[in-house]
Protein backbone atom coordinates (compact mmCIF):
# COMPACT_ATOMS: atom_id res chain seq x y z
CA UNK A 1 0.00 0.00 0.00
CA UNK A 2 1.41 3.42 -0.94
CA UNK A 3 1.38 6.46 1.29
CA UNK A 4 -1.08 8.06 -1.16
CA UNK A 5 -3.71 5.62 0.08
CA UNK A 6 -3.08 6.32 3.73
CA UNK A 7 -4.78 8.89 5.89
CA UNK A 8 -4.71 10.00 9.50
CA UNK A 9 -6.87 8.63 12.27
CA UNK A 10 -6.06 10.98 15.11
CA UNK A 11 -2.26 10.94 15.28
CA UNK A 12 -2.08 7.45 13.74
CA UNK A 13 -1.71 6.70 10.04
CA UNK A 14 -4.18 4.17 8.70
CA UNK A 15 -5.30 2.93 5.30
CA UNK A 16 -7.97 5.15 3.76
CA UNK A 17 -10.32 2.21 3.50
CA UNK A 18 -10.06 1.61 7.25
CA UNK A 19 -10.68 5.17 8.48
CA UNK A 20 -14.47 5.20 8.05
CA UNK A 21 -14.69 1.87 9.88
CA UNK A 22 -12.53 3.09 12.76
CA UNK A 23 -14.45 6.39 13.06
CA UNK A 24 -17.64 4.33 12.97
CA UNK A 25 -16.39 2.25 15.92
CA UNK A 26 -15.60 5.41 17.91
CA UNK A 27 -19.04 6.91 17.40
CA UNK A 28 -20.80 3.61 17.91
CA UNK A 29 -19.01 3.45 21.25
CA UNK A 30 -19.91 6.99 22.37
CA UNK A 31 -23.43 7.26 20.85
CA UNK A 32 -25.40 6.53 24.01
CA UNK A 33 -23.52 9.12 26.09
CA UNK A 34 -22.77 11.57 23.28
CA UNK A 35 -24.97 14.41 24.54
CA UNK A 36 -23.86 14.09 28.14
CA UNK A 37 -20.21 14.13 27.11
CA UNK A 38 -20.71 17.09 24.80
CA UNK A 39 -22.28 19.06 27.64
CA UNK A 40 -19.54 18.12 30.10
CA UNK A 41 -16.64 18.65 27.69
CA UNK A 42 -17.78 22.03 26.39
CA UNK A 43 -19.44 23.19 29.61
CA UNK A 44 -22.66 23.44 27.60
CA UNK A 45 -21.09 25.80 25.07
CA UNK A 46 -21.81 23.48 22.14
CA UNK A 47 -25.47 24.47 22.39
CA UNK A 48 -24.53 28.16 21.98
CA UNK A 49 -22.23 27.37 19.03
CA UNK A 50 -25.01 25.45 17.30
CA UNK A 51 -27.58 28.18 17.97
CA UNK A 52 -25.16 30.73 16.53
CA UNK A 53 -24.75 28.57 13.39
CA UNK A 54 -28.52 28.54 12.93
CA UNK A 55 -28.68 32.34 13.36
CA UNK A 56 -25.92 32.86 10.80
CA UNK A 57 -27.52 30.47 8.27
CA UNK A 58 -30.21 32.93 7.15
CA UNK A 59 -32.60 29.99 6.75
CA UNK A 60 -36.22 31.06 6.44
CA UNK A 61 -39.62 29.44 6.41
CA UNK A 62 -40.03 27.02 3.51
CA UNK A 63 -36.29 26.38 2.98
CA UNK A 64 -34.72 22.94 2.44
CA UNK A 65 -31.88 22.12 4.85
CA UNK A 66 -29.47 19.18 4.87
CA UNK A 67 -27.86 18.33 8.21
CA UNK A 68 -24.79 16.19 7.48
CA UNK A 69 -23.22 14.11 10.26
CA UNK A 70 -26.15 15.38 12.30
CA UNK A 71 -25.78 12.66 14.91
CA UNK A 72 -28.01 13.36 17.83
CA UNK A 73 -30.03 15.88 15.84
CA UNK A 74 -29.45 19.11 17.83
CA UNK A 75 -29.20 21.21 14.68
CA UNK A 76 -32.00 19.45 12.83
CA UNK A 77 -34.28 20.26 15.73
CA UNK A 78 -33.39 23.97 15.61
CA UNK A 79 -33.65 24.10 11.80
CA UNK A 80 -36.99 22.26 11.78
CA UNK A 81 -38.46 25.10 13.87
CA UNK A 82 -37.02 27.69 11.46
CA UNK A 83 -38.22 26.16 8.20
CA UNK A 84 -41.68 25.38 9.54
CA UNK A 85 -44.12 22.94 8.00
CA UNK A 86 -43.55 24.29 4.48
CA UNK A 87 -39.83 23.58 4.62
CA UNK A 88 -37.82 20.40 4.90
CA UNK A 89 -34.91 19.27 7.05
CA UNK A 90 -33.10 16.00 6.34
CA UNK A 91 -30.89 14.49 9.02
CA UNK A 92 -28.04 12.31 7.78
CA UNK A 93 -25.15 10.47 9.38
CA UNK A 94 -22.85 7.69 8.24
CA UNK A 95 -23.11 6.05 11.65
CA UNK A 96 -26.29 4.06 12.32
CA UNK A 97 -25.95 4.24 16.11
CA UNK A 98 -25.69 8.03 16.13
CA UNK A 99 -28.48 8.38 13.59
CA UNK A 100 -30.77 6.21 15.69
CA UNK A 101 -30.24 8.57 18.65
CA UNK A 102 -31.09 11.58 16.45
CA UNK A 103 -34.10 9.91 14.82
CA UNK A 104 -35.55 8.98 18.23
CA UNK A 105 -35.06 12.47 19.55
CA UNK A 106 -36.85 13.96 16.53
CA UNK A 107 -39.76 11.58 17.08
CA UNK A 108 -39.87 12.43 20.79
CA UNK A 109 -39.98 16.12 19.92
CA UNK A 110 -42.86 15.49 17.49
CA UNK A 111 -40.82 16.64 14.51
CA UNK A 112 -41.09 15.11 11.06
CA UNK A 113 -37.44 14.97 10.10
CA UNK A 114 -36.38 12.11 7.82
CA UNK A 115 -33.20 10.39 9.07
CA UNK A 116 -30.99 8.93 6.37
CA UNK A 117 -27.81 6.90 6.71
CA UNK A 118 -25.40 8.02 4.02
CA UNK A 119 -21.80 8.88 3.25
CA UNK A 120 -21.14 12.62 2.92
CA UNK A 121 -18.67 11.87 0.12
CA UNK A 122 -21.48 10.34 -1.98
CA UNK A 123 -24.66 12.23 -1.13
CA UNK A 124 -27.82 10.58 -2.50
CA UNK A 125 -29.48 13.88 -3.48
CA UNK A 126 -29.95 15.64 -6.82
CA UNK A 127 -27.93 18.71 -7.84
CA UNK A 128 -29.12 22.10 -6.58
CA UNK A 129 -31.68 20.79 -4.12
CA UNK A 130 -30.94 22.47 -0.75
CA UNK A 131 -30.97 26.10 0.38
CA UNK A 132 -28.59 25.32 3.21
CA UNK A 133 -26.22 22.46 3.98
CA UNK A 134 -24.61 22.21 7.39
CA UNK A 135 -21.99 19.89 8.80
CA UNK A 136 -21.25 20.30 12.50
CA UNK A 137 -18.36 18.50 14.15
CA UNK A 138 -18.32 15.96 11.34
CA UNK A 139 -15.96 17.14 8.62
CA UNK A 140 -12.80 16.24 10.52
CA UNK A 141 -13.88 12.59 10.61
CA UNK A 142 -14.31 12.37 6.85
CA UNK A 143 -11.60 10.57 4.88
CA UNK A 144 -11.72 12.80 1.77
CA UNK A 145 -12.73 16.24 3.00
CA UNK A 146 -12.31 17.76 -0.46
CA UNK A 147 -14.73 15.24 -1.99
CA UNK A 148 -17.23 15.79 0.80
CA UNK A 149 -17.10 19.58 0.38
CA UNK A 150 -17.54 19.22 -3.38
CA UNK A 151 -20.59 17.01 -2.81
CA UNK A 152 -22.09 19.53 -0.41
CA UNK A 153 -21.53 22.27 -3.00
CA UNK A 154 -23.19 20.10 -5.67
CA UNK A 155 -26.45 19.62 -3.77
CA UNK A 156 -26.73 23.34 -2.93
CA UNK A 157 -28.97 25.62 -4.98
CA UNK A 158 -27.38 28.70 -6.50
CA UNK A 159 -27.40 31.25 -3.68
CA UNK A 160 -27.44 28.42 -1.13
CA UNK A 161 -25.11 28.35 1.86
CA UNK A 162 -22.72 25.78 3.23
CA UNK A 163 -21.97 26.04 6.94
CA UNK A 164 -19.13 24.11 8.53
CA UNK A 165 -18.99 24.14 12.33
CA UNK A 166 -15.84 22.45 13.50
CA UNK A 167 -13.08 22.51 16.10
CA UNK A 168 -10.25 24.71 14.93
CA UNK A 169 -7.01 26.37 15.90
CA UNK A 170 -7.29 28.01 19.30
CA UNK A 171 -5.94 31.49 20.08
CA UNK A 172 -2.16 31.06 20.58
CA UNK A 173 -1.90 32.27 24.24
CA UNK A 174 -4.46 29.64 25.24
CA UNK A 175 -2.89 26.76 23.33
CA UNK A 176 -0.91 25.31 26.29
CA UNK A 177 -3.96 25.21 28.57
CA UNK A 178 -6.01 23.79 25.72
CA UNK A 179 -3.43 21.03 25.16
CA UNK A 180 -3.55 20.03 28.82
CA UNK A 181 -7.33 19.99 28.68
CA UNK A 182 -7.44 17.98 25.44
CA UNK A 183 -4.82 15.34 26.15
CA UNK A 184 -5.10 14.94 29.92
CA UNK A 185 -8.57 15.98 31.05
CA UNK A 186 -10.62 14.91 28.05
CA UNK A 187 -9.56 11.21 28.06
CA UNK A 188 -9.98 11.19 31.84
CA UNK A 189 -13.53 12.51 31.55
CA UNK A 190 -14.20 9.97 28.81
CA UNK A 191 -12.98 7.22 31.11
CA UNK A 192 -15.04 8.37 34.08
CA UNK A 193 -18.28 9.28 32.33
CA UNK A 194 -18.40 7.05 29.26
CA UNK A 195 -15.92 4.36 30.33
CA UNK A 196 -14.12 4.96 27.05
CA UNK A 197 -10.86 6.90 27.29
CA UNK A 198 -9.63 5.82 23.83
CA UNK A 199 -12.50 7.36 21.91
CA UNK A 200 -11.96 10.69 23.62
CA UNK A 201 -8.23 10.46 23.03
CA UNK A 202 -9.12 10.13 19.32
CA UNK A 203 -11.38 13.18 19.61
CA UNK A 204 -8.50 15.32 20.92
CA UNK A 205 -6.08 14.00 18.29
CA UNK A 206 -8.51 14.44 15.41
CA UNK A 207 -9.08 18.07 16.42
CA UNK A 208 -5.33 18.74 16.18
CA UNK A 209 -5.14 17.09 12.75
CA UNK A 210 -8.04 19.12 11.35
CA UNK A 211 -7.18 22.07 9.06
CA UNK A 212 -7.02 25.50 10.69
CA UNK A 213 -9.40 28.37 9.86
CA UNK A 214 -7.56 29.71 6.80
CA UNK A 215 -6.84 26.25 5.34
CA UNK A 216 -10.46 25.20 5.61
CA UNK A 217 -11.52 28.49 4.05
CA UNK A 218 -9.26 27.76 1.08
CA UNK A 219 -10.62 24.20 0.85
CA UNK A 220 -14.14 25.61 0.61
CA UNK A 221 -13.06 28.03 -2.10
CA UNK A 222 -11.43 25.13 -3.96
CA UNK A 223 -14.70 23.20 -3.69
CA UNK A 224 -16.39 25.99 -5.66
CA UNK A 225 -17.85 28.12 -2.89
CA UNK A 226 -17.53 31.88 -2.88
CA UNK A 227 -17.61 34.73 -0.34
CA UNK A 228 -16.25 32.28 2.24
CA UNK A 229 -15.91 33.81 5.68
CA UNK A 230 -15.47 32.38 9.15
CA UNK A 231 -16.23 33.19 12.78
CA UNK A 232 -13.95 32.21 15.63
CA UNK A 233 -16.03 31.03 18.56
CA UNK A 234 -14.66 30.71 22.10
CA UNK A 235 -11.22 32.03 21.10
CA UNK A 236 -10.97 29.74 18.10
CA UNK A 237 -11.73 26.48 19.91
CA UNK A 238 -14.45 26.23 17.30
CA UNK A 239 -14.81 28.02 13.96
CA UNK A 240 -17.93 28.48 11.88
CA UNK A 241 -17.26 28.77 8.15
CA UNK A 242 -19.89 30.00 5.73
CA UNK A 243 -19.68 29.97 1.95
CA UNK A 244 -22.12 30.60 -0.89
CA UNK A 245 -22.76 28.74 -4.11
CA UNK A 246 -22.82 31.29 -6.92
CA UNK B 1 -18.22 36.02 22.14
CA UNK B 2 -18.78 39.69 21.29
CA UNK B 3 -19.93 38.77 17.80
CA UNK B 4 -22.28 36.10 19.07
CA UNK B 5 -23.84 38.51 21.58
CA UNK B 6 -24.09 41.36 19.07
CA UNK B 7 -25.66 39.01 16.55
CA UNK B 8 -28.17 37.87 19.16
CA UNK B 9 -29.06 41.51 19.90
CA UNK B 10 -29.39 42.37 16.19
CA UNK B 11 -31.66 39.38 15.65
CA UNK B 12 -33.73 40.41 18.65
CA UNK B 13 -33.96 43.96 17.30
CA UNK B 14 -35.22 42.62 13.98
CA UNK B 15 -37.82 40.45 15.69
CA UNK B 16 -39.20 43.63 17.26
CA UNK B 17 -38.94 45.52 13.94
CA UNK B 18 -40.11 42.82 11.52
CA UNK B 19 -41.01 45.46 8.87
CA UNK B 20 -37.26 45.80 8.25
CA UNK B 21 -36.79 42.21 6.96
CA UNK B 22 -38.56 42.88 3.68
CA UNK B 23 -36.56 46.08 3.11
CA UNK B 24 -33.23 44.36 3.78
CA UNK B 25 -33.86 41.11 1.86
CA UNK B 26 -32.96 42.57 -1.58
CA UNK B 27 -29.45 43.20 -0.23
CA UNK B 28 -28.91 39.66 1.12
CA UNK B 29 -25.26 38.64 1.32
CA UNK B 30 -24.01 42.25 1.30
CA UNK B 31 -21.95 43.69 4.15
CA UNK B 32 -21.75 47.24 5.48
CA UNK B 33 -18.95 48.48 7.70
CA UNK B 34 -19.79 51.08 10.32
CA UNK B 35 -16.81 53.12 11.47
CA UNK B 36 -18.22 55.09 14.38
CA UNK B 37 -15.78 57.10 16.49
CA UNK B 38 -12.99 54.72 15.32
CA UNK B 39 -14.93 51.65 16.46
CA UNK B 40 -15.52 49.38 13.48
CA UNK B 41 -18.36 46.91 13.06
CA UNK B 42 -19.18 44.93 9.93
CA UNK B 43 -22.78 43.89 9.59
CA UNK B 44 -24.06 41.38 7.01
CA UNK B 45 -27.59 41.15 5.66
CA UNK B 46 -28.84 37.57 5.64
CA UNK B 47 -31.02 35.79 3.12
CA UNK B 48 -34.02 36.04 5.46
CA UNK B 49 -33.47 39.79 5.87
CA UNK B 50 -31.79 39.26 9.23
CA UNK B 51 -28.66 40.99 10.41
CA UNK B 52 -25.51 39.42 11.79
CA UNK B 53 -22.01 40.55 12.60
CA UNK B 54 -19.55 39.67 9.84
CA UNK B 55 -16.80 37.08 10.30
CA UNK B 56 -13.05 37.51 10.55
CA UNK B 57 -12.27 37.90 6.85
CA UNK B 58 -15.27 39.70 5.45
CA UNK B 59 -14.80 42.56 2.99
CA UNK B 60 -17.52 45.19 3.27
CA UNK B 61 -19.45 46.32 0.19
CA UNK B 62 -20.01 49.77 1.69
CA UNK B 63 -18.62 51.86 4.54
CA UNK B 64 -20.37 54.40 6.73
CA UNK B 65 -17.95 56.62 8.62
CA UNK B 66 -19.05 58.82 11.54
CA UNK B 67 -16.45 60.75 13.54
CA UNK B 68 -16.73 61.21 17.31
CA UNK B 69 -17.67 64.90 17.01
CA UNK B 70 -20.28 64.11 14.38
CA UNK B 71 -21.69 61.37 16.58
CA UNK B 72 -22.30 63.89 19.37
CA UNK B 73 -24.13 66.16 16.93
CA UNK B 74 -26.22 63.25 15.67
CA UNK B 75 -27.12 62.31 19.24
CA UNK B 76 -28.16 65.92 19.81
CA UNK B 77 -30.42 65.45 16.73
CA UNK B 78 -28.62 68.04 14.61
CA UNK B 79 -30.19 67.52 11.15
CA UNK B 80 -27.28 69.28 9.40
CA UNK B 81 -24.89 66.66 10.79
CA UNK B 82 -26.53 63.91 8.72
CA UNK B 83 -25.14 65.27 5.45
CA UNK B 84 -21.62 65.09 6.88
CA UNK B 85 -21.73 61.29 7.28
CA UNK B 86 -19.09 59.87 4.93
CA UNK B 87 -20.32 56.96 2.81
CA UNK B 88 -18.08 55.01 0.44
CA UNK B 89 -18.44 51.89 -1.71
CA UNK B 90 -22.00 50.90 -2.64
CA UNK B 91 -23.64 54.16 -1.57
CA UNK B 92 -27.16 52.99 -2.41
CA UNK B 93 -26.77 49.97 -0.12
CA UNK B 94 -25.24 52.05 2.69
CA UNK B 95 -27.90 54.75 2.48
CA UNK B 96 -30.79 52.26 2.51
CA UNK B 97 -29.19 50.26 5.30
CA UNK B 98 -28.51 53.33 7.45
CA UNK B 99 -32.09 54.51 6.85
CA UNK B 100 -33.51 51.17 8.04
CA UNK B 101 -31.22 51.09 11.09
CA UNK B 102 -32.06 54.64 12.11
CA UNK B 103 -35.78 53.83 12.03
CA UNK B 104 -35.44 50.72 14.17
CA UNK B 105 -36.53 51.03 17.77
CA UNK B 106 -35.53 48.83 20.67
CA UNK B 107 -38.67 48.11 22.68
CA UNK B 108 -36.81 47.65 25.96
CA UNK B 109 -40.04 48.10 27.91
CA UNK B 110 -41.43 44.94 26.29
CA UNK B 111 -38.22 43.01 27.10
CA UNK B 112 -38.26 44.25 30.67
CA UNK B 113 -41.93 43.35 31.13
CA UNK B 114 -41.10 39.68 30.44
CA UNK B 115 -38.68 39.73 33.35
CA UNK B 116 -40.37 41.89 35.98
CA UNK B 117 -43.96 42.29 34.82
CA UNK B 118 -45.81 45.04 32.91
CA UNK B 119 -46.35 47.56 35.71
CA UNK B 120 -42.78 47.52 37.02
CA UNK B 121 -41.43 47.67 33.46
CA UNK B 122 -43.58 50.71 32.69
CA UNK B 123 -42.47 52.50 35.88
CA UNK B 124 -38.77 51.75 35.28
CA UNK B 125 -39.00 52.80 31.63
CA UNK B 126 -40.76 56.05 32.57
CA UNK B 127 -38.10 56.73 35.18
CA UNK B 128 -35.37 55.99 32.61
CA UNK B 129 -36.97 58.27 30.00
CA UNK B 130 -37.40 61.11 32.54
CA UNK B 131 -33.82 60.69 33.73
CA UNK B 132 -32.53 60.76 30.14
CA UNK B 133 -34.57 63.87 29.30
CA UNK B 134 -33.38 65.59 32.49
CA UNK B 135 -29.79 64.64 31.79
CA UNK B 136 -30.01 65.95 28.23
CA UNK B 137 -31.59 69.24 29.36
CA UNK B 138 -29.02 69.73 32.13
CA UNK B 139 -26.15 68.89 29.78
CA UNK B 140 -27.31 71.48 27.25
CA UNK B 141 -27.71 74.09 30.01
CA UNK B 142 -24.25 73.32 31.38
CA UNK B 143 -22.69 73.51 27.91
CA UNK B 144 -24.40 76.87 27.24
CA UNK B 145 -23.27 78.21 30.61
CA UNK B 146 -19.68 77.12 30.09
CA UNK B 147 -19.51 78.46 26.55
CA UNK B 148 -20.85 81.83 27.76
CA UNK B 149 -18.28 81.91 30.56
CA UNK B 150 -15.40 81.03 28.21
CA UNK B 151 -16.55 83.61 25.67
CA UNK B 152 -17.35 86.53 27.97
CA UNK B 153 -15.61 86.11 31.32
CA UNK B 154 -12.46 84.17 30.51
CA UNK B 155 -12.11 84.13 26.71
CA UNK B 156 -11.03 80.67 25.66
CA UNK B 157 -13.57 80.07 22.91
CA UNK B 158 -13.99 82.48 20.02
CA UNK B 159 -17.44 83.87 19.28
CA UNK B 160 -19.12 82.84 16.06
CA UNK B 161 -19.15 86.43 14.82
CA UNK B 162 -15.42 86.80 15.40
CA UNK B 163 -14.62 83.43 13.79
CA UNK B 164 -16.61 84.45 10.69
CA UNK B 165 -14.81 87.83 10.58
CA UNK B 166 -11.46 86.05 10.88
CA UNK B 167 -12.45 83.62 8.10
CA UNK B 168 -13.36 86.55 5.80
CA UNK B 169 -10.01 88.21 6.54
CA UNK B 170 -8.18 84.96 5.77
CA UNK B 171 -10.09 84.68 2.48
CA UNK B 172 -9.20 88.26 1.55
CA UNK B 173 -5.57 87.65 2.44
CA UNK B 174 -5.52 84.44 0.39
CA UNK B 175 -6.96 86.30 -2.64
CA UNK B 176 -4.36 89.09 -2.18
CA UNK B 177 -1.51 86.59 -1.96
CA UNK B 178 -2.77 84.81 -5.10
CA UNK B 179 -2.94 88.14 -6.98
CA UNK B 180 0.53 89.09 -5.77
CA UNK B 181 1.90 85.66 -6.78
CA UNK B 182 0.48 86.05 -10.28
CA UNK B 183 1.93 89.55 -10.63
CA UNK B 184 5.30 88.30 -9.40
CA UNK B 185 5.29 85.44 -11.91
CA UNK B 186 4.40 87.86 -14.70
CA UNK B 187 7.22 90.24 -13.72
CA UNK B 188 9.73 87.38 -13.46
CA UNK B 189 8.73 86.14 -16.93
CA UNK B 190 9.08 89.66 -18.37
CA UNK B 191 12.53 89.97 -16.81
CA UNK B 192 13.63 86.57 -18.11
CA UNK B 193 12.37 86.91 -21.69
CA UNK B 194 15.02 89.51 -23.00
CA UNK B 195 17.84 87.38 -21.47
CA UNK B 196 16.35 84.28 -23.08
CA UNK B 197 16.27 86.08 -26.43
CA UNK B 198 19.89 87.29 -25.95
CA UNK B 199 21.14 83.79 -25.14
CA UNK B 200 19.28 82.44 -28.20
CA UNK B 201 20.84 85.09 -30.51
CA UNK B 202 24.40 84.34 -29.23
CA UNK B 203 24.26 80.76 -30.69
Amino acid sequence: MTSEHNTHFGFKTVAEADKAKKVGEVFHSVASKYDLMNDVMSAGMHRGWKRFAVEISGVRSGDKVLDIAGGSGDLSKLFAKKVGTEGQVILTDINASMLAVGRDRMLDAGLQVPALQCDAEKLPFPDQYFDCVIVAFGLRNMTHKDLALAEMQRVLKVGGRLLVLEFSKVWQPLSKIYDVYSFKLLPLMGKLLAHDAESYQYLAESIRMHPDQETLKQMMVDAGLSKVDYYNLSAGVVALHKGYKT
Amino acid sequence: MFKALSTRFLQHLLTQNSWANALLQPYAGKAVQFDIASIKANIIILEDGGLVMAGETNIADATVCISASLLLRLIAQDEAAKIQIVISGDTHLATEFAKVLSNMRWDYEDDLSKLIGDVSALKISQFGRDAATGFKRNSIQLAEMLSEYWQEEKPLIAKNRLVEKFNTEVDTLRADVARFEKRLTKLTQQQLSPQHQTSDSSH
